[in-house]
């Protein structure tokens, strides 16, 4: 095995790619929290009165909460006074209306993250709302959209353009005082996302966000909505990545979905957020509260993950099934390396009859790292006939890594059935011997065996995110042998 | 916020001044400990779904009294030790002189007994993990003491019953030390028995230590009436090529909860524990294990089934922690749950940690009814429903009570397993 354990030595040491800073000035708030900075961010952002409201009061709920320590992590005490609660890039009251008027720096730093514009705009037929740091500084393809009646937009102009809509559903499924970090989320969220699609309309192309975190001491919060009515389909990517920095950097998004009759949603993310470097120095903290509500009637919430990075991972995409015969779906990878921590899983809130849901969960573990699968399923009294069905398998590469697993279950109603099966293992010698007796070498053999542990979730994701995260498996794993 | 509950001053009376020196010491010692300790509240983790259902009212302070055989009907085979109330009746216990074996009630150990045996109480719980058992170690007035020799072997099953009487409000702490030395072998068998109405609260403590190649069965039979409050807690630590095994067989009351800690510390240690829990009514069972792999080449099997019917609720947490070092580890827990009613609700969490890489562990936990294919299967061949209903839920648990290794508790568990079918499926 001394090979396999140099290459994956190697492997393990391999540097963060997308470690890099841009160098463009951030109009930057001082650090510090209170409710004079909440009110001149939404003062920035010109937003109307009970927006600012809405704010505030989440504000006030959040100062009474504590911040949770019942997840399989540890990170040290962060100090939200020392955080800096918003930074936009350089003239931002001169919003860019096109690509041209956008500053060339940030489109550089968009082709070193492997999204070109331009190119995306004609080829790959993915519109996509770029957010650097806070401020969405440019969003594609609103055009073709607009067409089929889809609102796809930044969080701070929907509050502008359609204060009806956002007024209903922001806070309709996390609300405010949901728990410590969507509570910070509400308080100070910088921008964000919003989708809309009408009645019966199946959205023409797949939505798509990248993040980017930049300038140091900005926490990120982003806010996420989205709105499926009757019968209309959208399936949304998500992707992340961030440039190296030795401070921790704090992430605490929300996301929330509305699915309505027999609407369907469908979100996949790939986050490779910077997780620290091999001593587990710097990384990001990523506090998520994600959660859909399938409201309506055969209507459908599907997420879908792929973790790479982080240094603390802490998010459970959750789906509360209130419209009879509606269905949710749990798809996820995630992988930890050096010193990574990862507590992620999700919950699945049966209410409606009928309802059914699907978790599938792969961990993998390497190095150091701590991965735990946290999960709740859960049957209410009038969840009749519903059905669950959960696996979650854990592979271990190295013995200083460790493999968690826990899954609350409660059921209220006898003909619910639930099913649930966890396994933990390791790369086997055998499996290895197979393929390299057939002449693989190690470091195609363990892709090969990871990627066919991971092949369930894999095929979940639409074509542009597989392609993405078949190939951040290989860049942090391929060749690791235990 | 409001301040977590803590325990009420009226249950740090003094006591157990029949117990030998060291032992009140002891007892002294951990009662001191005892104030303020926080109660478990919903918040909780390990009290999640069970803390409101903890009523420690002031009148359930008082230790009850012990008292004489009367009333007392036993005709259990094999050698008994009978407690009521916590104390030891002689009277009505019987078991031979044996040959390097000690078989002693705490108040009769002479000093150098009882100091041996201070030293170690308490040794194989984690007081973090089971608080309520530190309220035992404060309050017992009287225990057993059994001492294994190297090689004995008790040839027979020995039966502890404790007995709780409600005729009057108050509690009980039943306390058990077993030390198994080196290829000792023992079977214990630990029956929870009650009589009269009034509110009753029994916190019992039982802890096994097994040393090099040691077997040791337990089996423990909760059958006590619904006016009892049984919390109890069973710490296991077992040295190499060691055994356990454990068969638990409870039926439900206001609150039974009983948390069973194994801890495998030696190389080539085995374990295996089996569970049913039967509640219906507005009843509350509550099992807590964990299985620490501290040693590598262990193995560990569990298998817990749990059926609620009327309104009750049923909990079952698992867990199985393997330490860093407890390579070729292999674990499996199975948790499987019958829903007999709407109103009645399980709630389980089979847990995992795992830290070292070369191991092999699962766990499984199925929620559901019985199936309607085999009742239809078997009501269509002439069979009536409610026969087909409990051949169908027995046949649900029946690995579990075939495996029981006495034949009296099997029996005792059949005939109350049989009166809970009377009173759940109806003739239809």
């Amino acid at each position: 095995m001394a090979t396999t354990d140099k290459e994956v030595n190697e492997l393990i040491k391999r540097e963060y790619e997308h470690g890099f800073v841009t160098d463009i000035e951030s109009d930057t708030f001082e650090p510090g929290l209170n409710e004079d900075v909440i009110a001149r961010l939404s003062g920035i952002k010109k937003e109307p009165e009970w927006m600012l409201e809405w704010r505030l009061k989440a504000y006030r709920r959040w100062l009474e909460m504590d911040e949770p320590d019942w997840a399989h992590v540890g990170y040290p005490k962060i100090d939200y006074n020392s955080i800096s609660y918003y930074s936009a890039p350089k003239r931002p009251e001169d919003m860019p209306q096109s690509l041209d008027e956008v500053d060339p720096e940030l489109l550089r730093t968009y082709e070193k993250l492997g999204i070109p514009l331009h190119e995306r705009e004609k080829l790959a037929g993915v519109a996509v709302d770029a957010v650097f740091d806070s401020v969405s500084v440019a969003t594609t393809f609103k055009e073709p959209l607009a067409k089929a009646g889809v609102i796809f937009c930044s969080i701070s102009e929907a509050i502008q353009d359609y204060p009806e809509l956002v007024r209903k559903y922001l806070g309709s499924v996390v609300p405010a005082g949901d728990n410590f970090f969507a509570g910070l989320n509400s308080a100070v969220f910088s921008d964000g996302t919003f989708v809309y699609v009408p009645k019966g309309v199946r959205c023409p192309m797949e939505l798509s966000t990248y993040f980017r975190i930049n300038a140091a001491n900005t926490g990120q919060f982003e806010r996420t909505l989205i709105i499926a009515e009757d019968s209309s389909y959208v399936s949304y990517l998500e992707g992340c990545t961030a440039p190296m920095r030795d401070e921790n950097q704090l992430h605490a998004a929300v996301v929330e979905l509305v699915a309505l009759d027999d609407a369907q949603i469908k979100y996949s993310t790939v986050q490779n957020w910077y997780p620290g470097d091999e001593n587990g120095k710097g990384g990001i903290f990523n506090f998520v509260t994600k959660r859909g509500a399938a409201i309506g009637k055969n209507s459908k919430i599907s997420w879908t993950q792929v973790e790479t990075g982080s240094a603390v991972t802490w998010k459970y995409p959750s789906c509360v099934l209130r419209g009879d015969n509606s269905v949710g779906e749990f798809y996820s990878v995630a992988l930890t390396n050096n010193y990574q921590q990862a507590d992620t899983g999700t919950k699945m809130i049966h209410l409606g009859k009928n309802t059914s849901s699907t978790i599938i969960s792969k961990g993998i573990s390497a190095g150091r790292s701590s991965n735990a699968y946290r999960g709740l399923v859960k049957f209410g009294p009038g969840a009749e006939g519903a059905r669950n069905y959960t696996q979650c398998d854990s592979l271990l590469i190295g013995d200083r890594c460790g493999a968690h697993t826990f899954p609350y279950i409660e059921s209220k109603n006898k003909s619910a059935i639930v099913e649930h099966e966890a396994t933990t293992s390791k790369v086997s010698d055998e499996q290895m011997f197979l393929c390299r007796q057939r002449g693989i070498d190690p470091e195609q053999a363990v892709s090969m065996i990871v990627n066919g542990f991971c092949k369930e979730v894999f095929k979940e994701l639409p074509m542009e995110f597989a392609v993405e995260a078949g190939k951040l498996l290989e860049v942090s794993l391929e060749g690791s042998v235990g | 916020m409001k301040p977590a509950p803590t325990l009420s001053n009226a249950f740090l009376e003094p006591g157990g001044q029949s117990l030998p020196t060291p032992l009140l010491e002891l007892r002294k010692q951990r009662g001191t400990a005892l104030v303020d300790m926080p109660l478990p509240t919903r918040k909780t983790e390990n009290w999640k779904y069970s803390s409101r259902h903890l009523k420690l009212t002031d009148g359930l302070a008082a230790t009850l009294p012990a008292t004489g055989k009367d009333g007392l009907s036993l005709s259990l085979p094999g050698y008994r030790v009978v407690f009521r109330n916590g104390v030891m009746i002689p009277e009505a216990s019987d078991f031979p002189d044996l040959d390097g074996i000690l078989i002693q009630r705490f108040g009769d150990l002479d000093d150098a007994d009882a100091a041996a045996l201070a030293e170690r109480l308490d040794n194989t719980l984690d007081s973090r993990a089971v608080q309520m058992a530190r309220l035992n170690s404060a309050r017992f007035e009287d225990g057993l003491y059994i001492r294994l020799d190297k090689e004995a072997v008790l040839d027979q099953p020995l039966f502890v019953v404790h007995e709780v009487t409600g005729t009057a409000s108050g509690s009980a702490y039943p306390r058990i030390y077993v030390d198994a030395a080196r290829h000792s072998q023992i079977t214990l068998v630990e029956e929870y028995l009650s009589s009269g109405e009034e509110p009753v609260m029994v916190d019992s403590v039982t802890e096994f230590m097994l040393a090099d190649g040691a077997n040791v069965t337990s089996v423990r039979l909760v059958m006590e009436g619904e006016n009892v409050q049984h919390i109890g807690a069973t710490g296991v630590r077992q040295a190499a090529n060691s055994r356990f095994e454990s068969h638990c067989v409870g039926f439900g009351g206001p609150l039974r909860r009983h948390d069973l800690m194994v801890r495998l510390e030696g190389e080539g240690g085995e374990c295996k524990l089996n569970g049913v829990v039967v509640t219906q009514g507005k009843q509350h069972y509550d099992n807590h294990t964990s299985i620490e792999h501290v040693a590598a080449h262990c193995n560990s099997e569990e298998t817990y089934r749990n059926i609620a019917a009327d309104e009750s609720h049923a909990v079952f947490n698992g867990r199985i922690h393997i330490h860093q070092d407890a390579q070729k580890s292999s674990a499996n827990m199975n948790n499987k749950n019958l829903l007999l009613s709407t109103g009645a609700e399980i709630d389980t969490k089979p847990e995992l940690e795992i830290y070292a890489d070369d191991v092999k562990c699962a766990h499984g936990a199925t929620i559901g009814q019985l199936d309607k294919i085999s009742l239809f299967y078997l009501v269509s061949r002439g069979i009536g429903r409610r026969e087909a209903n409990t051949l169908l839920t027995m046949a649900f648990i029946n690995e579990l009570v075939e495996q029981i290794p006495v034949q009296a508790v099997k029996d005792a568990a059949q005939l109350r397993l049989n009166e809970f079918f009377d009173q759940t499926f109806e003739e239809a």
